[in-house]
Parts: structure tokens; C-alpha cells; sequence
């Protein structure tokens, strides 16, 4: 990598060459994008998948969490994906891989990279450390920001939000690239990146969706502070008798249930073939607090497995953008006989 | 040894300590005829020093000092309890301030002068205990000596360096500070996973030696004047220097002085930080950091 102080030398691949370059585009306002990363920023690093439709952010953990961010090209004010250069790159990496891979392999170019470095790139501009505006009730993530000591009231610099970035990509074994400018200072941002791990997949849609509904999301954010924390686990039962849908958690401190009735003010588009309960990792469904701080409603689906799905509808400037958690159950209904 | 002085202008003094409280504990008070200096040294070898002086008829009146040093005497002292003591010297109506001797330890005495609501006077008395300084330990402290800066630019706004550096320290905990002589400079950190260099440009360049106001002994170029110089430090001596925010933000220049150190000249005004160039503003002073290029 050629280090060179010149504005012109390293920017040029994000502002200037477009169409040359696999992947670029451009945001005027990089505070959406960023608030849709931070949703799945509970691993340093993320997958990375682009394609003419947009771009979709992936994190995974234990094999039982797989949360995604659906940027889709309407968000920015531009985007170039060229499928052309797309083929050869991406023609070369199926060579290497084998066949029941090459199905898995989408019509997209994917790439792995440091997601806690993205974030903090495309925040330089938001002003002293410590002082990170955030709608959410239930607090940002940790890892998503280094702060410093220095806490200080206001903003001096009246600077964040307005920071407009390009960003740009050539493929695997180049450097993402990130440019950010506000008010005539410029950031130029390289972030490694890596050969993606094979997607973990927990694949909600082999099975039928056997229950569905979709709530409000403070009604789910109140839910989620009233649960105890000591509780490994977090039930979710979905019946068509009341109550119809329930969350509950057995910890040091005893049980706490929480019901909602089938009231079209509280859940809407209700639907329930089988009754079943399903338990999953309280820690891992607590992860996508900050999606559901975000959001104005979840959608919550369940398959005939006992994997559930949370849809997230985050209001962004170009409608609505979403954010996906799917988990899979500690213990299924059906095994235990 | 004898130093007794009025303090006319308690509340320059208070900013320029209030600027180097988050330096360093302790700080060295040098008291000459002519001025007074503050020097606070973080680590001889690696760290940040700041060497300051104010001329004396911008605080004092009535100076008195005599010592057999030549009429120098240097006193260490706890920056927390000098910026204690000169706070409660504000808005008063008369201040003095002297060394003296209290229970048999040195201390800097400001005896502060105020009128109740009734009329009464009251005197409040602070003492900064201080250590007097030997001759040998005097001799021991100078200013570092700084070759020739290749490049002089006045510094972007510092309330944005310092945001924008303390995002950055993140990735790395040395910074490569670099400017040209074309109005730019940057800021750029790095680590295994991620780079960044943030780019400022429209600044001012100067092309003489504003420590001394003299033209440079060295005015050639040695490079074509987009060229960078770049001064490699430790980040965290460099958001030290950028903490110290009661100093006005503009009017800073920062000097490069290539595999050698970073230094930052900013200027006192005596009605305030305005620098040079605010108008009915003398220059009285300045406040010098020195932070060396790291070690590889």
C-alpha cells in the first residue's frame, strides 16, 4: 500500500473513478447508515455482501444469532455496482470452491470486514467522544464507540450528521475504502478486509411459518426492560387462544410473564397454525435492543423448527429500512417428547 | 531571596494555569526581573513539555525580586493549588502576592483583598506551598533545543482537531502530524486493520520564525513546497496539548520539525487569548509545547 499525503493520490478511487471500481457510492447524510450498523455491531467484524439491489450487513455469533442490515440503494444518493467486473472477481473465487458452496454463493460480491473500524470511521466527524446522541431508551452498544475521558456538554463543532462519504470497493485484496468530508475537512479511511467464512445459515425459510405477528415496538421495548437478567433463557409462545402471545423469564429472583392480548391497537397481522413455546438465549436476544430502539415496529415470525425471526422497520430518510435478528431455539418443543 | 509583587491581572494568570491542569500534577514557576514562566515538563526524555512566558507588566505591578541567582528564583508547585488560590483572587479589589515562609515551609502567599456587602474589608489569605529550587536543580532545566522548523502553519480550529483526534486515537497510539507549505495538513493513524488520514486545507503557512520573529537561517526550501513534513508523536502527548482548551482556538502555529519533534507556539494577548492579530492586543506572552517524535 503506497502511503501518500496527497489528497488526490489516495481519494481518487472513491470520488472520481466510478465506473472503474467493483462497488462505489455516495451518502449526503452518513447518520442512517450508521445507526443501521450500530443495530448489529455485537461482533468486531462483519460480512459484507453487494450487489446491484444494495448492500446487506451480516453478523453472526455461535452459530445461533445471524443478524442482518438491509441497506438497499435508495438510501444513498449514489450507487454503482458493476456486474461486469463482478463476473471475473467473483468467477475466480467460484473456481475455488465446491459444489454444494457454489449454490450458496449469491449473485453478489462478499466480503468480511472489521465492523467496530467502520463505525468509528464514519463517526470522526460527530464531535467530542462521550457525547453520542442516541434516540434509544435502552442505551447504545458497546463497541461502537472508543470514548475518551473528556466528556463535554454541546457540540462545539456543530458538525455532526451533515458529513457527506463516499465509499468505494475493488474486490477482495483491496482496501474498503471510505472517504468522509464536512465543512472542507476530509477523512480518507482504508479498512482491510478479508475472505468471508462460509454464511452461517441457519436458513429460517426451509420450514413453514407456522406463527406471525407484528407489534408495536415500545410494547416489545417495555417487555424487554422488565426482563430479569439472571434468566438464562427468554420463552416466546405464540398460541391462537389467549393468551396469545406471551415472553417470559425463570431467574434468581423468581418468574416474570409478560402477555399482550390479540387487540389490533397492541398486535396486528396475527397468525397462529400451531401453538408452540420456544426458548432461546436471553443474552443473544438481547442484542438487538438497539435495532428495536430504532424501529417503529417488529415483525415476529417463528417457524415450524421454533426459529424465530425479529424484522425490525427502522424509519430512514428513504422510507423504511430493515433489520433482521434470527435466532435459533435452545431446546425444541418437539424433543422433549 | 525576596519576591513580593500587586497582581493586576489575576485573571490572565488563572487561564494560563487553568491551560496546563491537565498536563501534569506539578509545574516548575520561573520568576525573572523581566517575566514569568511556567514550565511543566511530563518526562524529560519522551513526554510533552510546555514552556511559557508573560511578560511581568502584563500581570504585576510594583515587582520586586532579588535573589543571588541573578535575581531568578524557580519554584516547583501543584498546579491544582496555584488554579485553587488564583480563583478565589478573582474580582477582588487588591491583590498581593509574595514568597514567604509559613510553620517553616516556602510558600507563595496571595493576599486578596475584598469589600463585604457591609462595607468591611475582608483578606483572605491563600497559601501555594511551593519548593525553592537549588541553584543545581535551576541550572538542570532548560528549554529544549529545537533545530529549525521546515515548515510554520497556523493550525485548523482546535476544538475540531480535538474531536476528530480523539476518535482517532483508537486506531493507533501514535499519530503521523504532517503539513506542506501550501496551506495543508494532516493527521493520520494506523493499525493492522484500518488507516485513516484526516486532511485539513486553507490554512495559513508563515514563512518566518515566529518564535523569535526573525526570518529563518534557513529560508530554502529544501523540497517543492507541496511537499510534506511529517513528525511521527505519541498520540497521547498530542490530545494532551490539544486538552488544554482554555487556550483560544485559532492563532496556534504548529512548527514541524522533521524526525526531531512537533512544537506549538501559541500567543497571549494581554486582554485575552486573541494572539496577534486581535486588535488592541499586545502580545505578552506564549505558551511553547514541545513533543518529541517518538521512539521507534
Amino acid at each position: 500500500m503506497v502511503i501518500t499525503n496527497r489528497l488526490g493520490a489516495t481519494a481518487t478511487a472513491a470520488a472520481a473513478r466510478p465506473t472503474e471500481m467493483l462497488f462505489t457510492a455516495r451518502l449526503n447524510n452518513i447518520r442512517p447508515l450508521v445507526n443501521m450498523l450500530r443495530t448489529i455491531n455485537f461482533r468486531p467484524r462483519a460480512s459484507c455482501a453487494i450487489n446491484s439491489g444494495g448492500v446487506v450487513f451480516t453478523v453472526e455469533e455461535a452459530q445461533s444469532i445471524v443478524a442482518q442490515a438491509y441497506l438497499r440503494t435508495d438510501l444513498f444518493a449514489e450507487f454503482n455496482y458493476n456486474e461486469q467486473l463482478a463476473k471475473e472477481y467473483n468467477g475466480e473465487q467460484i473456481e475455488s470452491e465446491s459444489e454444494s458452496e457454489r449454490d450458496a454463493v449469491e449473485d453478489a460480491t462478499h466480503v468480511s470486514l472489521p465492523l467496530d473500524n467502520l463505525i468509528e470511521c464514519l463517526t470522526l466527524f460527530y464531535g467530542p467522544s462521550g457525547n453520542i446522541s442516541n434516540s434509544s431508551s435502552v442505551g447504545a452498544h458497546g463497541g461502537a464507540q472508543s470514548t475518551s475521558g473528556m466528556i463535554s456538554s454541546g457540540n462545539p463543532m456543530g458538525l455532526r450528521g451533515a458529513t457527506t462519504a463516499h465509499l468505494a470497493f475493488n474486490g477482495l485484496g483491496s482496501d474498503f475504502e471510505l472517504m468522509l468530508e464536512e465543512r472542507g475537512i476530509i477523512s480518507v479511511c482504508r479498512l482491510a478486509t478479508f475472505v468471508p467464512e462460509a454464511p452461517v445459515d441457519l436458513d429460517f425459510a426451509q420450514f413453514p411459518v407456522i406463527q406471525q405477528l407484528i407489534i408495536r415496538s415500545e410494547w416489545l421495548r417495555d417487555a424487554f426492560n422488565e426482563l430479569d437478567p439472571t434468566s438464562e433463557a427468554v420463552g416466546i409462545a405464540i398460541s391462537s387462544t389467549a393468551p396469545y402471545f406471551s415472553i417470559t423469564t425463570v431467574g434468581e429472583n423468581g418468574s416474570t410473564e409478560m402477555t399482550y392480548s390479540k387487540d389490533e391497537r397492541v398486535l396486528d397481522s396475527f397468525f397462529c397454525s400451531e401453538e408452540q413455546e420456544n426458548r432461546y438465549k436471553l443474552g443473544l436476544i438481547l442484542k438487538c435492543k438497539y435495532a428495536l430502539a430504532l424501529s417503529d415496529k417488529t415483525k415476529i415470525r417463528v417457524n415450524q423448527r421454533g426459529f424465530l425471526s425479529f424484522q425490525f422497520m427502522i424509519p430512514t430518510d428513504a422510507d423504511v429500512s430493515f433489520v433482521n435478528f434470527l435466532y435459533a431455539p435452545l431446546v425444541h418443543a418437539d424433543e422433549l417428547g | 531571596m525576596r519576591f513580593r509583587t500587586l497582581v493586576t491581572n489575576s485573571n490572565l494568570l488563572l487561564r494560563v494555569v487553568q491551560s496546563i491542569d491537565k498536563l501534569a500534577k506539578n509545574a516548575i514557576l520561573k520568576l525573572t526581573t523581566e517575566k514569568l514562566h511556567i514550565i511543566v515538563i511530563t518526562d524529560v526524555d519522551s513526554g510533552l513539555q510546555l514552556w511559557s512566558d508573560i511578560a511581568v507588566n502584563a500581570l504585576f505591578s510594583d515587582y520586586r525580586i532579588e535573589s543571588i541567582h541573578g535575581d531568578e528564583i524557580y519554584l516547583e508547585f501543584t498546579i491544582d493549588n496555584l488554579q485553587r488560590a488564583l480563583k478565589s483572587a478573582q474580582g477582588a479589589l487588591h491583590t498581593t502576592l509574595k514568597l514567604t515562609k509559613k510553620q517553616g515551609i516556602p510558600v507563595l502567599s496571595l493576599v486578596i483583598q475584598n469589600q463585604s456587602n457591609t462595607g468591611r474589608e475582608l483578606i483572605l489569605n491563600q497559601d501555594v506551598p511551593v519548593r525553592v529550587l537549588t541553584p543545581l536543580q535551576m541550572d538542570a532545566i532548560r528549554e529544549p533545543l529545537v533545530p529549525d522548523s521546515q515548515v510554520h502553519i497556523m493550525m485548523p480550529p482546535l476544538n475540531s482537531v480535538r474531536s476528530i483526534a480523539e476518535r482517532m486515537k483508537g486506531m493507533g497510539d501514535r499519530v503521523a502530524v504532517s503539513a506542506n507549505r501550501e496551506g495543508e495538513a494532516t493527521l493520520r493513524v494506523s493499525n493492522d486493520l484500518v488507516e485513516i488520514t484526516t486532511f485539513f486545507r486553507g490554512l495559513e503557512n508563515l514563512t518566518y520564525d515566529s518564535s523569535t520573529q526573525e526570518p529563518s537561517a534557513n529560508p530554502t526550501p529544501d523540497r517543492g513546497s507541496g511537499e510534506f513534513y511529517t513528525a511521527v508523536v505519541d498520540m497521547k502527548n498530542f490530545l494532551r496539548f490539544l486538552q488544554s482548551y482554555h487556550v483560544a482556538p485559532k492563532n496556534i502555529v504548529c512548527c514541524i520539525i522533521e524526525h526531531h519533534s512537533l512544537v506549538f507556539y501559541v500567543y497571549i494577548g494581554s486582554t485575552g487569548y486573541g494572539g496577534v492579530s486581535a486588535l488592541n492586543d499586545q502580545t505578552c506572552g506564549s505558551l511553547t509545547y514541545f513533543i518529541p517524535v517518538r521512539q521507534v
